[in-house]
């Protein structure tokens, strides 16, 4: 049953939900703006086109919520103008790099947390193994292998930063904001939506985006064999490059199958792009931490910017 | 004041959004002595709050063109004229429209 992406009534037909869109920009509501403006349409158009172009951004085309999923991250991060964080991963500075360490750890305590809201709200035993295995890959650490969170940590030091400076370093607004967007999914969605929320971002290093049509790699793979990068470094995105494409194929697969058994394909959509966009604001976040750290970093942001809108 | 958004002009309802760009919603706000149209009155608070952070970071009475190039998943860059003065700088906005980053990336000209 179709429903209003931001606040999610849900209504008989597309017509319907363009009709509801419609009537709120007309009264300049910023939420219902934002997300034609972000997703779907930045000039204003009748009820009829809009209630068609909801209809086709919704539709699955009969290739399944996993692979639509992919595809709206792909548009979102990987298309023509891949998302600046990307562009800076494909040869990172020292900024860039403790960018990601002094974010990144509070993305990972905190995604930990909303996995074990997933288990906690699920009867599937196919998904609490999952979810219970990725816990531990990513905080505890697997078969004699360190976690993520640790490997991350390890890059931290190996760049001049002492363990107790990158624990005691809080998160950017941006980043905070973000993170209390999944918690929030966490805390009041199905635990659908909320597996759907968190294991679509491991798309971001998943290596087969290529074959779909990402223009690039979350990182450039030749970094793992570069010289100018130390081992942590290169430690802690292998484990990344390797562990990924896994950890994203088979949570979309469990996504796919309980959101049609349970009818929860069209809020798995809507909640799924809300994920996204909270994603991009914390990328961005880890550029605004390198920023802090060199500020040429800002000029790098700003040539990009500049050359997507030329 | 002239302002362009991602390479058009805008701050009028046929135009768009003079933060965005975008011809959704219906709303005006006097700015530097000129009535613009936003989309909405975050956008309007946004384009506010970075005028006048230009304004006091360069000691700027009068602006006399902005060009604004982005959106929410890039961030922005504004360039803003002022007489023989040109600044560029990198800017992102929280969630309530305040400045979060605003750096200078381009030296005047």
């Amino acid at each position: 049953m179709p429903l209003c992406p931001i606040c999610e009534i849900k209504y008989d037909d597309w017509v319907s939900v363009a009709n509801h869109i419609h009537e709120l920009a007309k009264k300049n509501e910023s939420s219902h703006i934002m997300w034609l403006n972000r997703n779907l349409e930045t000039r204003e158009t009748s009820v009829r086109n809009l209630a068609d172009k909801l209809e086709t951004f919704f539709d699955l085309k009969g290739k399944g919520l996993a692979n639509w999923i992919r595809e709206k991250f792909i548009q979102k991060f990987y298309s023509d103008k891949p998302h600046p964080l990307i562009l800076a991963m494909q040869k990172p500075n020292r900024a860039v790099l403790l960018g990601y360490v002094l974010e990144h750890q509070h993305f990972l305590r905190n995604w930990v947390r909303v996995l074990s809201l997933i288990i906690a709200k699920t009867d599937k035993d196919d998904v609490a193994r999952y979810e219970l295995e990725n816990i531990a890959v990513e905080f505890l650490g697997w078969r004699d292998k360190p976690s993520h969170y640790e490997l991350l940590i390890r890059m931290g030091e190996s760049l001049g930063m002492k363990r107790d400076e990158i624990f005691s370093t809080k998160p950017l607004p941006s980043t905070l904001s973000a993170i209390n967007t999944w918690k929030r999914i966490g805390e009041t969605k199905t635990w659908v939506e909320t597996m759907a929320s968190m294991h679509s971002l491991e798309l971001v290093a998943d290596r087969s985006l290529r074959t779909y049509g990402a223009k690039m790699h979350y990182f450039n793979p030749s970094i793992l064999e570069s010289e100018e990068y130390p081992q942590a470094v290169k430690d802690f995105l292998r484990e990344g490059y390797e562990a990924d494409e896994y950890h994203a194929e088979e949570a979309l697969e469990l996504v796919e199958k309980y959101s049609e058994e349970l009818n929860l394909v069209e809020q798995v959509q809507v909640t799924v792009i809300k994920s996204f966009d909270a994603f991009s604001k914390y990328l961005l976040a880890r550029l605004e931490r390198a920023i802090l750290i060199d500020s040429s970093v800002a000029k790098f942001l700003g040539g990009v910017v500049n050359e997507y809108y030329s | 004041m002239n302002i362009i958004v991602n390479g058009r002009i805008a701050g009028s309802r046929d135009l768009g959004c003079a933060l965005c760009g975008s011809t959704w919603g219906n709303y005006y706000e006097e700015i530097e002595g000129q009535k613009l149209f936003f989309c909405c009155d975050f956008c309007a608070k946004e384009f506010k709050n970075m005028i006048n952070e230009a304004k006091k970071r360069k000691g700027l009475t009068t602006i006399d063109e902005i060009e604004i190039k982005g959106n929410f998943y890039t961030g922005r860059t504004l360039r803003v004229k002022s007489g023989d003065k040109v600044y560029t700088f990198y800017v992102r906005f929280n969630d309530e429209g305040e400045i979060e980053v605003f750096n200078e990336i381009y030296k005047s000209q």
